[in-house]
């Protein structure tokens, strides 16, 4: 060979890559090949994006070449990423190339924060990385390697190191590579477990991508398969068994009623031969509205059997093994005026508005204790209570002023993207506290500057859709995510001191 | 510290004809031992935080050798340890962290160049430029010229590397100058190998202190010495120097067959114009160049007849120097027009660019370009248009396959981080009083100006931002809120910003966040750090030396609880007390904590004792997915997923296996008021028979009690 076969390894700061390039160092001298590797450690360690380069020149016995401290772009021969977004990185910046590159990389996410901090979905779209990777590279190996990395009970940097070892590209035996890891102490076993599971997924080849499954229930209630055409049955009853469950059996009843009165302007926007897009969607967000949590549906979810074991498996408790769960609860004066009758609630609001502050309780309750159990169970079982709390009628008005909406302005004017647009800006109410009071606030602005205006589609229907749609967006944007900023909202009266 | 070194110090030992495999900045600690050296310091930070390291754990070495080490309170300090050389035969050497560090010192080092050395001074800078770089991008190469300092740049390899600091020594003797020695990032973590040479005991040190003092009033910044300094620097002390980089051969020559053009490179830069110009077909993997190269080891000063020499006849010559301003550039221009040489054309930042890091990328088209523009005899332009064409078309082809930039990943605080919780109370407290202005600093609590938090307007230097705060705070209508780092309050805080703002009466809010090491770069000690060893120094505490100032405001905040954190900084907004007010945030950095606690926990579940592990999660039932507290937190531990939920088109908030219990969730849910859905798991590990006793009846209680999921209502 007349030029040393390159590495790059993209890794996320606490992942091992830098240990996973010292294996790959270990392995190439136990080959008795030159070998060079370098890294740009510094802050990046801390959880940032950092790559790690190594180049090894598969002869035994040469004088020492001259190797490169930076890779090139087209000049990568095996690119190795421990998560998806950073082969897709590797892969910008040209370290990806059919005329050479083998990129092995796990398909798992970890969300940057610039993902994470959206509101509602701010995911970067994995699928394109899916798709791109075989067209932009000589061969790709893509698998999850983060389960497989649990399985094996070690870091993904083992299972990565395996899977460059079964790629079959890489210049070194499998005895040097296990021989390296074997070197390193602590976690040695679990290392070479989780190569060996990385090793045999690679050598099998073929790109294996995640299935998608999707999952569904099957119609529970005779009157959505009577009432109801075929593509929405699935979907109903997924949402009349939430409101059976949140409920009783009248309100699922009701939910039903509500969804018929749109199946009428799905028709008429030929919505039919698209699989019904507006009740789909209406029901959707319907049920999700007339589910609206409130302290007694918290209470009754946080004390369900199932959600004990759900928190067993999710920190890893084996069998037997005790378990405390302790609630963080802050109820405050809008959360207990909720679940109490309209003229109590009044007068509580009232109280809050003189004494000015807000007034919460913080609450620290461990639920799977006897008294903070029973506590939390007693107030579930104010269910049957619910229909009279002012909540509940509250949001039973504003559900209709929603569905009136989405009838009459869907009628009047048959166009499906505008009636869509209506029907989504229930996503706006949803969350707790104050996510939920500024929705709310934003929702009835809605209401009154555009779908109760006349005015308002004055300027004609595209103009209308429009503003709709930008007042919804601009009401689901948080303030620091938001592209334009809004203003800023006053400073409360604070006594500033200043010197002098 | 952050790792242990005890591998790395065994290398120190090797002798003659072994060979050390290892770490280029390792390389360098052991080149320092093999030169005699009688005393090191410096201040740690990326890249060479190793060299401290290593030499902090290296007691037994050094005190065979009888070097002192030093790790110093900050550059400046590690450059004026240097002046033990100005009088006396004692080989020193300091290292920090370039171009920030080397400002911090300039005090020192002007003085020190000024008065000339006797003993040979060698300053290891790691310079931090370019990706991964956390510092501004300057030149270090701009002080070296202007306080009369030689500068070396050697090729990055190890026996390169070693070979330099071994000359550099003798250099700096042979013309009583201090001399820096630069190493850019990838050099410093380079993994290579050196024949050793055995250890030098220094003549004088520990083991054999000096009696007398010298006194020599030359060697005093005071008229008329002062003068006379500046003049034997340019009337012996370069000639002395051009003499002997001339002499050892410092600078090296590489013959290439086509000869009418040549390339004039620093040393660092050595790899990848090879790697460059093999892409371009023009060199072979063992750096056979077909193009002529002046390998510039020495960047300044420069040898005047050597570049002379080199360009004589030549038509085109490309300088490649990395950073601005174009100091390389400009010397040999001004050295081939006073030695009337006008046939090569010099070609450099005009082809290459001014600013930024020369990557292989960069490096591959400036000569590409250049050999493109000059079209020498014997090169292949078609290969080079291809391959220069090839990158482009690679970039633009994944471009349009990823249909945009993918998320970026900048560094943030770790999981557990006592840090993140006081910026999640100061974003409350930012929110409620309608913006705050807040003066940073540096560390990883600089990580508070990305997302999601976003608070910080400005960074002036280490240990800097309460001086900073100084301008603006008469200035605007709130209280100017300041963070330093308790790293930072030592370096440079205490005198330029504390004792000050103590002293004039400022009306300024410090937040002082006492983690006990300088964790950004890899949690080195400092003299606030918790539980030193006798001989790793003696603890002074921040509070009582802030008191000891006169500070009468001052709250001690655990991190953790954000609520009381965010009431102590609204208590220090709106307090009519006078003066400066100090909260000091207090949590030990997590990687040291749990470097301790790790072992100590791991050995009790092995011995069956019970042990209780903590962490939190998200019902996600509960999760409306507004994400408000990813914006108050940024954990990585603190992610999404897909949503359970078949109703819910958004992901669901949820915290990995990542997460090490350390309560920011559910406290910043309470002090903001956030949702109902964070919960602190605490399992016991071995459990007694009482846990067992307790367990079993809850169970048996939620078992009879508890409501049963509705049908066809999936909550996991």
């Amino acid at each position: 060979m007349s030029r040393p076969f390159t590495i790059l390894v993209a890794a996320l700061g606490g992942e091992g890559g830098g240990v996973l390039a010292d294996w790959l160092v270990e392995a190439a001298l136990n080959e008795g090949f030159p070998v060079q590797r370098t890294s740009i450690p510094g802050v990046s360690q801390r959880t940032g994006a950092t790559t790690y380069y190594v180049e090894i020149f598969p002869t035994k016995g040469v004088r020492r070449p001259v190797m490169a401290l930076i890779p090139s772009p087209g000049g990568i021969d095996l690119m190795a990423a421990s998560e998806l977004v950073e082969a897709g990185r590797a892969m910008q910046n040209a370290f990806v190339t059919a005329e050479r590159t083998t990129l092995v990389a796990s398909t798992h996410r970890i969300y940057a924060t610039s993902e994470k901090m959206v509101p509602g979905d701010g995911r970067y779209d994995s699928e394109k990385i899916l798709a791109a990777a075989p067209q932009l590279s000589k061969q790709a190996i893509l698998f999850d390697m983060s389960a497989l990395a649990q399985e094996a009970g070690t870091v993904i940097n083992a299972v990565l190191f395996g899977a460059m070892a079964g790629s079959g590209v890489l210049p070194l035996s499998r005895a040097s590579c296990e021989a390296a890891i074997s070197g390193g102490g602590r976690g040695e076993q679990a290392s070479l477990r989780g190569f060996a599971l990385g090793f045999a997924r690679a050598e099998g080849g073929a790109a294996a991508l995640p299935a998608q499954t999707t999952t569904g229930i099957a119609p529970q209630v005779d009157r959505v398969r009577q009432d109801f055409p075929e593509p929405l049955h699935t979907l109903l009853g997924e949402a009349v068994a939430r409101l059976n469950d949140y409920q009783d059996e009248a309100y699922a009843s009701l939910f039903l009623d509500r969804v018929r009165q749109v199946l009428p302007v799905d028709r008429e926007t030929r919505g039919a031969a698209d699989g019904y897009p507006l009740t789909s969607e209406v029901a959707r967000l319907l049920a999700l509205w007339m589910s609206f949590e409130d302290i007694i549906r918290i209470a009754d979810l946080k004390t369900r059997s199932s959600r004990f074991a759900r928190v067993r498996t999710e920190v890893g408790a084996k069998d037997g093994q005790p378990v405390v769960i302790v609630d963080y609860l802050k109820p405050g004066t809008e959360e207990i005026a909720d679940i109490l009758p309209v003229f109590l609630a009044k007068r509580l609001r009232h109280w809050q508005k003189q004494r000015g502050k807000p007034f919460s309780f913080g609450l620290k309750l461990r639920t799977s204790t006897f008294f903070g159990f029973l506590s939390l169970r007693l107030l579930a079982l104010l269910k049957p209570w619910r229909r009279k709390s002012s909540r509940f009628i509250e949001e039973q008005a504003a559900i209709e002023r929603w569905l009136g909406a989405v009838r009459r302005l869907g009628l009047a004017s048959l166009d499906r993207e505008l009636v869509m647009e209506i029907a989504q800006c229930a996503a706006i109410h949803r969350g707790y506290g104050e996510t939920l009071r500024r929705g709310r606030q934003a929702l009835a602005k809605i209401f009154d500057s555009l779908l109760e205006n006349e005015a308002a589609t004055a300027k004609g229907i595209d103009a209308f859709r429009k503003a709709i749609r930008n007042a919804r967006i601009a009401a689901l944007a948080d303030p620091d995510c938001a592209q334009p900023a809004p203003a800023k909202t006053a400073a409360k009266s604070v006594f500033w001191m200043k010197q002098g | 510290m952050e790792r242990s070194f005890k591998t790395e110090v065994g290398k120190l030992r090797l002798g003659k004809g072994q060979t050390f495999t290892g770490e280029g900045i390792l390389a360098v600690t052991k080149a320092l031992l093999q030169s005699g050296v009688s005393y090191v310091g410096g201040y740690q930070g990326a890249p060479v935080s190793h060299l401290m390291d290593v030499l902090a754990d290296a007691h037994d070495v050094l005190d065979d050798l009888g070097v002192h080490f030093e790790a110093c309170g900050n550059e400046a300090g590690a450059a004026a340890m240097l002046g033990a050389s100005i009088n006396y035969p004692l080989r020193g050497a300091a290292t920090w962290k370039s171009v920030v560090g080397t400002n911090v010192a300039s005090d020192a080092l002007s003085n020190l160049a000024s008065a000339g050395v006797l003993g040979g001074t060698l300053i290891i800078i790691g310079e931090d430029y370019g990706e991964g770089a956390s510092i501004i991008q300057e030149r270090s190469h701009s002080f070296a010229m202007k306080s009369q300092m030689w500068l070396l740049d050697p090729r990055p390899n190890l026996p390169s590397i070693v070979r330099m600091v071994e000359k550099g020594f003798e250099l700096s003797e042979a013309s009583n100058t201090p001399v820096m020695l630069e190493l850019r990032i990838r050099a410093c973590h380079v993994h290579g190998s050196f024949e050793c040479r055995d250890n030098v005991k220094p003549k004088f040190s520990r083991l054999n202190p000096i009696s007398k003092p010298s006194f020599d009033v030359g060697r005093i910044p005071l008229p008329p010495a002062n003068y006379s300094q500046e003049k034997h620097k340019i009337a012996v002390r370069m000639p002395e120097a051009l003499k002997y980089m001339r002499e050892h051969k410092l600078n090296e020559f590489f013959a290439g067959d086509i000869g009418e053009v040549g390339i004039i490179l620093q040393g660092g830069l050595y790899n990848t114009v090879i790697r460059a110009l093999q892409q371009l077909g023009l060199a072979d993997a063992f750096g056979e160049a077909r193009i002529p190269l002046y390998v510039l080891n020495v960047t300044y000063p420069l040898l005047p007849d050597e570049v002379t020499q080199f360009c004589s006849g030549k038509r085109a010559v490309l300088i490649i120097e990395e950073g601005q301003p174009a100091h390389l550039e400009e010397a040999i221009n001004s050295i081939l027009r006073r030695a009337d040489i006008n046939g090569p054309d010099i070609i450099g930042k005009d082809i290459l660019p001014m600013a930024g890091e020369y990557t292989s990328e960069v490096m591959q088209g400036g000569i590409g370009g250049f050999l493109q523009m000059v079209l020498p005899d014997g090169i292949d332009n078609e290969h080079i248009a291809a391959v220069l064409e090839g990158v482009v078309a690679a970039k633009s082809r994944a471009a349009e396959l990823l249909g945009g930039p993918v998320p970026v990943r900048p560094p943030g605080f770790c999981v557990g981080c006592p840090e993140r919780p006081v910026f999640s109370a100061l974003k409350l407290v930012d929110k409620e009083i309608g913006g705050i202005h807040i003066s940073s600093d540096i560390g990883c609590h600089t990580f508070s100006t990305l997302p999601p938090f976003s608070l910080g307007n400005t960074v002036l230097g280490f240990g800097l931002s309460l001086a900073a705060a100084s301008g603006i705070g008469p200035n605007f209508s709130k209280r100017v809120v300041t963070v330093m780092g308790d790293g930072g309050f030592w370096h440079n805080g205490l005198s330029s910003g504390v004792s000050n703002a103590i002293f004039r009466n400022d009306d300024g809010v410090l937040v002082i966040m006492e983690n006990g090491y300088t964790s950004a770069t890899g949690t080195q000690n400092i003299p606030s750090t918790p539980g030193l060893l006798p001989n790793e120094g003696r603890q002074i505490s921040i509070e009582a030396t802030l008191r000891a100032l006169g500070v009468t405001w001052l709250e001690r905040v655990d991190d953790y609880q954000v609520g009381k954190v965010a009431d102590a900084l609204r208590r220090a907004m709106t307090t009519t007390a006078k003066g400066l007010k100090v909260i000091i945030a207090d949590g030990e950095c997590m990687l040291e904590r749990s470097r301790r606690s790790r072992p100590i926990i791991a050995a009790k579940l092995k011995a069956g004792e019970r042990v209780v592990r903590t962490r939190f999660g998200v019902d996600p039932d509960m999760c409306t997915g507004d994400r408000s507290c990813i914006r108050l937190s940024g954990c990585p531990s603190l992610t999404i997923k897909e949503n359970p939920d078949p109703l819910r088109v958004d992901p669901v908030t949820t915290v990995n296996n990542g997460c090490v219990g350390c309560g920011l969730c559910g406290e910043a849910a309470h002090a903001a008021a956030l949702c109902p859905s964070f919960y602190r798991a605490e399992v016991t590990e071995n459990p007694g028979w009482l846990d067992r006793l307790s367990h079993g009846i809850r169970q048996w209680l939620i078992a009879a009690l508890s409501g049963q999921s509705g049908q066809g209502r999936r909550t996991s």
